[in-house]
């Protein structure tokens, strides 16, 4: 694939971010517990099976867990990885419950925020149908 | 879905004025699904703008970001911290995300870029249209699932008017198929033909005041003391 189509992150564009919601987001992070209780408030992972995938709790930890992990080292591989996590596995209803207050809609618009300032978005036209990370 | 579609850049550049640094603000929900104010169209918008000032002599400086939502204020944090830097905002979100972005930050101008049309369906990518103006009166239940009030050209309750065309058009606009017609047809196969004869009482459209809904679970928590 050429440059122009898959250029390099912008890794001071991604620092930034991560550093403008570092309190936030590792606060949340640290204060997952595992406990799962966030699953069945997805209806997402209920109606597919319960598939661990579109639990809550993976898809924050998959996403800004790995953009906190990784830090603006993170290759644009990960970011289209992490793509189908937020947008596919994910709407946004903000219904997910977690009984210690993590904010789960907000760590994954955060995590849409760093993939946007990348140039991964989803598309709506026919060429976004496409997309193989649908 | 919300549908809309972008404004004319003459209008656009109208609203702006004399703004020289503009954040120009786009929407991840309805309007970027209907391919009117997400991300690729902010940028699209941006080029436009650019291009249109810099033949004028420039001096328009243009900031992008795209929000997961402009009617939600869980998604407004990056938004929030950047606003304080320009002298308007201009947003690509339908009319009720122009107004919660006005009303977060009032002393700033906020502009829509698009012209909120409709709610409706998808036709095809990039086509839509109009099945619903959220009248909060829904009388599907005994239309056949065609609603009047948008179809109709006179959004009759009780319908149809005598201005049914032999083709089953409206005399409005021979293009167009009259509503109570289709209701008609529809109610006859369903079995269902005596519900067109109920009467359903005029709709005051006149001095409507701003809705609001609050579920009924929610209703203790959100009740004023």
């Amino acid at each position: 694939m050429s440059e122009i189509q898959n250029p390099p992150v912008d890794r001071g564009q991604i620092e930034r971010a991560l550093a403008r919601h570092k309190d936030r987001m590792k606060l949340y992070l640290s204060h997952c517990m595992h406990c799962t209780l966030c699953a069945e408030s997805c209806f997402m992972y209920m109606s597919r099976d319960k598939d661990p995938q579109y639990m809550p709790s993976y898809k924050v930890i998959n996403s800004v867990g790995v953009l906190y992990r990784k830090g603006p080292g993170i290759g644009r591989d990960d970011l289209q990885k992490m793509k189908g996590i937020v947008w596919r596995n994910c709407v946004l209803c903000t219904r997910c419950y977690c009984p210690v207050g993590v904010d789960v809609p907000a760590m994954i618009a955060f995590a849409r925020g760093v993939l946007r300032s990348q140039g991964i978005h989803p598309d709506f036209d026919e060429q976004g149908a496409m997309e193989s990370w649908l | 879905m919300i549908v809309a579609s972008r404004k004319s850049l003459d209008e656009i550049l109208g609203l702006l004025g004399s703004c020289k640094k503009v954040l120009v603000l786009g929407c991840g929900g309805c309007t970027s699904i209907c391919l009117a104010g997400g991300q690729r169209e902010v940028r699209d918008l941006c080029a436009e703008l650019d291009a249109r000032v810099r033949d004028h002599g420039g001096g328009l400086t243009l900031h992008e970001l795209t929000i997961e939502r402009q009617c939600n204020e869980t998604f407004f944090a990056d938004a929030d911290a950047l606003v304080k830097d320009y002298e308007a905002v201009l947003s690509t979100a339908c009319g009720a995300g122009v107004q919660f972005v006005a009303e977060r930050h009032p002393a700033l101008p906020v502009l829509p870029a698009l012209n909120t049309a409709f709610v409706g369906f998808d036709k095809g990518v990039g086509w839509y249209e109009e099945n619903c103006r959220t009248c909060g009166d829904c009388v599907l239940g005994e239309t056949g699932g065609i609603c009047p009030v948008t179809r109709c050209a006179k959004s009759l309750f009780n319908g149809p008017c005598g201005g049914t065309r032999s083709e089953g058009t409206c005399e409005v606009d021979k293009t167009v198929p009259c509503a109570w017609f289709e209701i008609h047809k529809r109610l006859k196969g369903q079995g269902r033909l005596a519900l067109i004869t109920k009467v359903r009482p005029a709709r005051e459209w006149e001095n409507q005041t701003r809705r609001s809904v609050i579920q009924e679970p929610y209703k203790a928590r959100y009740a004023k003391p």
